[in-house]
């Protein structure tokens, strides 16, 4: 997105298309599995061999906020509830059942301290999204939504300063809204990627939504549920719940968030007024390395 | 004892040569900087640190702390990743075996022990309980 608004705003182009698609499901994957991620990156002879799936990668970032910041099961497990009631109005989304947090903690442990309904579904699936300039943009008869600031970034084991308590969000979140010159608090609505319910707690504290170590206390009784908390996400059931097509969940995030600020979101999840809503993505894995990438829109 | 999980061959390249080529000797080396004086993890020619060329391979003892740890359950055969942090300083992500899966915890103890590789490959680093 910021790439392509970045070509319009330069001249280089005037419409840009970005597209996404995959079939993960019906060619088997799962998160459980070990896979090469690139044979010939030099990371790679110090981890494949070791059994890094992805589930184990994130459930390792799970395991360290709780020893260091007391975060607990269940204060998780309220990611995965909120997101289940948003799907439930999803007539497309894979699981539509609302969960309890019992039901998530009483799941089976895949790997320790992650159950299986702290992990996103495996989905085909894929999403387009249509840049265009200002001039095209208002010639087109649909609600007018502008990109503010975005922010990339990445990270990796540095060497071997390792800290799994924050992710790549920590820079590019800043910079997204630097440039945008809003703060956390002006965002209305939030898509967070959410490929297990740990990677929604590190990247909202890094984004700034609260004090590093508190986003178990953030997301607990219904705070990211539209009509309920502080910090509606994910209406559309996100990854947890909706889908996750080519085990990314990137563009569906700003797709739906692009809807809340529509105005064309599912009524019983749209948030009134939606005005600034956010759109951050990760890519790779927050245990070892990754990129992140966040994005802040405004309805004009 | 359940059955291990058999660990496949690392890939190795020039810079990675004489690790692996130590590992079948039984000795773990870490590369340390002459230039800042830290140590880092995984070995690479340029300091990752200050970008010094000057690095050298060091033989380490090989004990640690487990920075963190998940047990792996769906998997055919249960197992442990971990991040340990050498007494050197880096930490470096790698197995806990001859643990009891269920009491594995950050901040535990570790002591490095080598793990066969499949297809005659190099012995791979692992931790086990100090
Ligand atoms: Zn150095």
């Amino acid at each position: 997105m910021a790439h392509a608004a970045e070509a319009i705003a330069a001249g280089k182009c005037s419409v840009a298309l970005i597209t996404l698609a995959g079939r993960p499901r019906s060619e088997g994957h799962s998160g459980a599995t070990p896979r090469i991620r690139g044979a010939d990156a030099p990371d790679t002879q110090w981890e494949f061999p070791l059994g890094v799936a992805t589930v184990n990668a994130y459930a390792m970032v799970a395991a360290r906020h709780m020893h260091q910041f007391g975060t607990t099961s269940e204060q998780l497990a309220w990611v995965k509830v909120a997101a289940s009631h948003h799907a439930q109005y999803n007539e497309h989304a894979m699981l539509r059942d609302v969960v309890t947090v019992e039901q998530v903690v009483g799941s089976p442990l895949i790997a320790t301290p992650l159950h299986r309904l702290d992990c996103c579904v495996v989905s085909d699936g894929g999403g387009a999204l249509v840049v265009v300039s200002p001039e095209i943009a208002r010639s087109l008869k649909r609600p007018l939504v502008k990109v503010m600031g975005a922010g990339e970034s990445m990270k990796g084991q540095m060497g071997g300063n390792v800290d799994l308590t924050y992710s790549a969000g920590v820079r590019s979140g800043p910079a997204a809204f630097a440039e945008a010159g809003v703060k956390p608090s002006d965002i209305k609505y939030a898509s967070i990627y959410d490929s297990f319910t740990i990677t929604v707690v590190v990247q909202l504290e890094d984004l700034g939504f609260c004090e590093k170590g508190q986003g178990g206390r953030f997301v607990a009784d219904g705070n990211l549920i539209s009509g309920v908390g502080r910090l509606p996400f994910n209406t559309d059931g996100g990854g947890l719940c909706n889908n996750h097509p080519a085990n990314r969940g990137g563009i569906t995030k700003v797709i739906e968030a692009v809807r809340q600020l529509r105005g064309e979101a599912h009524p019983k999840v749209q948030v009134p007024n939606c005005d600034i809503a956010l759109a951050h993505g990760t890519g790779g894995l927050l245990g070892s390395r990754h990129g992140g990438a966040t994005l802040i829109m405004e309805r004009e | 004892m359940a059955k291990e999980r058999s660990i496949p061959a690392p890939m190795s390249s020039p810079e990675t040569e004489p690790f692996w080529a130590a590992a079948r000797q039984g000795k773990f080396l870490i590369k340390t900087c002459t230039s800042c004086g830290k140590a880092h993890w995984y070995p690479r020619a340029c300091c990752p640190h200050c970008m010094s060329e000057t690095t050298e391979w060091v033989e380490s003892p090989g004990r640690g702390t487990i920075y963190s740890v998940s047990v792996m359950k769906r998997a055919p055969e249960v197992y442990a990743i971990a991040y340990v942090t050498l007494e050197e300083g880096p930490t470096m992500m790698t197995n806990i075996v001859e643990c009891d899966f269920d009491k594995v915890a950050i901040g535990d103890k570790v002591q490095l022990t080598w793990r066969p590789t499949q297809d005659d490959g190099p012995p791979y680093p692992v931790f086990k309980p100090a």
